[in-house]
This record gives C-alpha cells, sequence and structure tokens, in this order.
C-alpha cells in the first residue's frame, strides 16, 4: 500500500518454470498511537511463470480497519526476473517490478526491487532493496526505499527457522519466522510463512504478525 | 542522503559485484534423462569444490531436477538442456529426483 507498512514479505530472486501459485498473506499490526494503522492487511494473488527467468502475479489487497470495516484498498501487478543462475556467482540476483493503484483514492505506485540470495551450507540470507515511487491528487509526490533481510536455517523442508528484518518509511523491526513445505503430490506443494517482528523505533508498531500461504501448482 | 544519490550508488554497487562475479570458472559435469530415468544414477564429484552441472533431457517431455538436500529445483523442457550450479559440497550424499516422475527418476550425488 501506498505509505503502507514495510513489513510484508522477502522475496526470492528465482523463478520456477512451467509453475502457477495461489498465494494468500495477511499481516497483524498492533494499534499504534501515533497513526491509524490498519488492524489487518490482507493479500490474494494469483501468478505464473512466463520462462524459467521470468514470473508475473496479479494481487487485490484488502484492509480490515480498527473498527471492523473491511474494503479492498488496492490491485497491484509484480513481475520478476531472475537474472542468474542459483549458485552460479558469489550471491543470485533478480529484479522485482510492482505497479500499485489503490481502488478508493487517487494514488499509484511503482517500484523496482533489487533481490539477492546468498548460501553458507544450510543457511540462506535473501535481501531485498525497494526503490519506490509513489504520485496521485490524495498523496504527496515522493520517492522513498525499504529494505528488508531474511536469514533461514534448512533444517527440513517442512520446517525452517529463521529471522526477518525490515525497514522503510513507516516501520522498523525484527523477528523470528517460521517457514516450510508440504508436498501434496506430483509438482503440488503448499508453503507457509510465519513472521512476528517486533517494532525497534517509535513510528513502528509493538509487533506485527505475518502469515503467507502459497499453493503452488 | 538525496534519494537519487542512494539509488545510483546503490546500482553502481549492484552492478559491480554482479560484473565481478560473472566469470567464476567451475568444473562440469553430465546428467541425462532418459524415459524418466536419470543417467548416470549416481554421480560422482569432487568435494568443496563448485559444480556446472549439465543436464540433457532426451525426453520429450518435461522434468524437473529437485534436490532439497542441494537446494536446487529446475524444470528441462523436453529435448533440450540446461546447467544448474551446485557446491561447493562437504563429502557425503545428496538425493536428487524429478518431479515430474519422482518413482523412476531417482538419484544421487556423490561428494567425496
Amino acid at each position: 500500500m501506498a505509505d503502507g507498512l514495510s513489513i510484508d514479505k522477502v522475496y526470492h530472486p528465482y523463478v520456477d518454470a512451467l509453475e502457477k501459485e495461489l498465494e494468500y498473506r495477511s499481516i497483524y499490526p498492533e494499534a499504534q498511537s501515533r497513526s491509524a494503522n490498519p488492524a489487518q492487511i490482507h493479500k490474494l494473488s494469483l501468478g505464473t511463470s512466463f520462462s524459467d527467468h521470468w514470473f508475473g502475479e496479479f494481487y487485490l489487497v484488502g484492509e480490515k480497519d480498527r473498527r471492523g470495516n473491511f474494503e479492498l484498498e488496492a490491485y497491484e501487478l509484480e513481475l520478476k526476473w531472475q537474472l542468474s543462475e542459483q549458485g552460479e556467482y558469489f550471491a543470485d540476483w533478480g529484479l522485482l517490478f510492482e505497479y500499485e493503484n489503490e481502488t478508493e483514492a487517487d494514488i499509484e505506485e511503482i517500484s523496482v526491487g533489487i533481490l539477492s540470495e546468498k548460501e553458507w551450507g544450510r543457511w540462506s540470507g535473501t535481501a531485498n532493496l525497494h526503490f519506490i515511487q509513489e504520485w496521485g491528487d490524495d498523496i504527496d509526490d515522493e520517492f522513498e526505499t525499504a529494505f528488508a533481510w531474511q536469514s533461514r536455517y534448512r533444517y527440513s523442508q517442512a520446517l525452517e527457522p529463521g529471522f526477518e528484518f525490515y525497514t522503510g518509511q513507516t516501520a522498523t523491526g525484527l523477528g523470528p519466522l517460521v517457514q516450510g513445505a508440504i508436498n501434496l503430490g506430483i509438482r503440488r506443494n503448499l508453503h507457509w510463512e510465519a513472521g512476528l517482528i517486533f517494532g525497534l523505533d517509535n513510528k513502528s508498531p509493538d509487533q506485527t504478525f505475518r502469515f503467507l500461504l502459497e499453493y503452488e501448482f | 542522503m538525496n534519494p537519487s544519490r542512494v539509488l545510483f550508488i546503490s546500482l553502481i554497487g549492484f552492478c559491480s559485484v554482479y560484473c565481478i562475479t560473472a566469470f567464476a570458472a567451475s568444473q562440469e559435469f553430465e546428467l541425462r534423462i532418459r524415459e524418466h530415468l536419470f543417467y548416470p544414477s549416481n554421480l560422482e564429484v569432487p568435494a568443496n569444490q563448485k559444480i556446472r552441472l549439465v543436464i540433457i533431457n532426451e525426453d520429450a517431455t518435461p522434468e524437473e531436477f529437485e534436490s532439497y538436500e542441494l537446494n536446487r529445483e529446475k524444470v528441462i523442457p523436453g529435448n533440450s538442456r540446461t546447467v544448474i550450479f551446485i557446491g561447493p559440497l562437504s563429502p557425503g550424499e545428496y538425493v536428487f529426483f524429478g518431479e515430474f516422475y519422482p518413482r523412476t527418476a531417482q538419484g544421487k550425488i556423490i561428494a567425496r
């Protein structure tokens, strides 16, 4: 969301050819006295790979405010470009292009994200650096950046613990993450992530819970 | 700092790392997929070295090389080839399978 919560998801720089995915993710930031942040953010998306280097995804974004009203707030388009083969260079690289249009206000946003990942044995580290431009009649035109980091230990396919760090215009936070995947048959997987991010400054919610469920087929 | 300067410095850093690491050499090995089987099914590679693995799919149907132990998954369309990079691996065995035909397409990489 434009000027929305910086805590969302860490993107990996990989594309799996011939894959489609249905994704649901939700974010529950704790109430803040200094801003009217939403109680819940829900994102539902459908994505498909176009080749072994390009993946596109369409999102619907809804928000529930502190009074319990739920509204469709925006739609988003994402395009991911895998730049290098996994393990080919010192680190793996990708780019993420995003466009967002709010439905209830004249606010648009475009962003480019640099995605990078590096393995150290069973540990993986993933970094996302986003450059974001917002514009529209209902927002001051502005340029902003956001950064996210995820470290995870590949203990087993079903369970990978780790931690995440997010920083951006509206929040800076750090916290634990667990994720895993369940095989449901030939090229059918259910991937899940759950994280609890603790705010590190006054502008951030004290705690933000995030959850993701992704069906890959 | 000015946002455009942040963007400029970040892009320069990104391009530098990308270019510096773009010519890393590695030893090459070959794996073939035929009638939904991997040949060889046991592939020995040197430990502690980066490996360039060429996978040739001789079948008309796609297959996906997948290994949680190696942290790799890659689709190889029918009658085509691809390259994956693995390692450096500690000595040991690393199982892999074909996700389209997991009952038959199985193997392991043995790092010595």
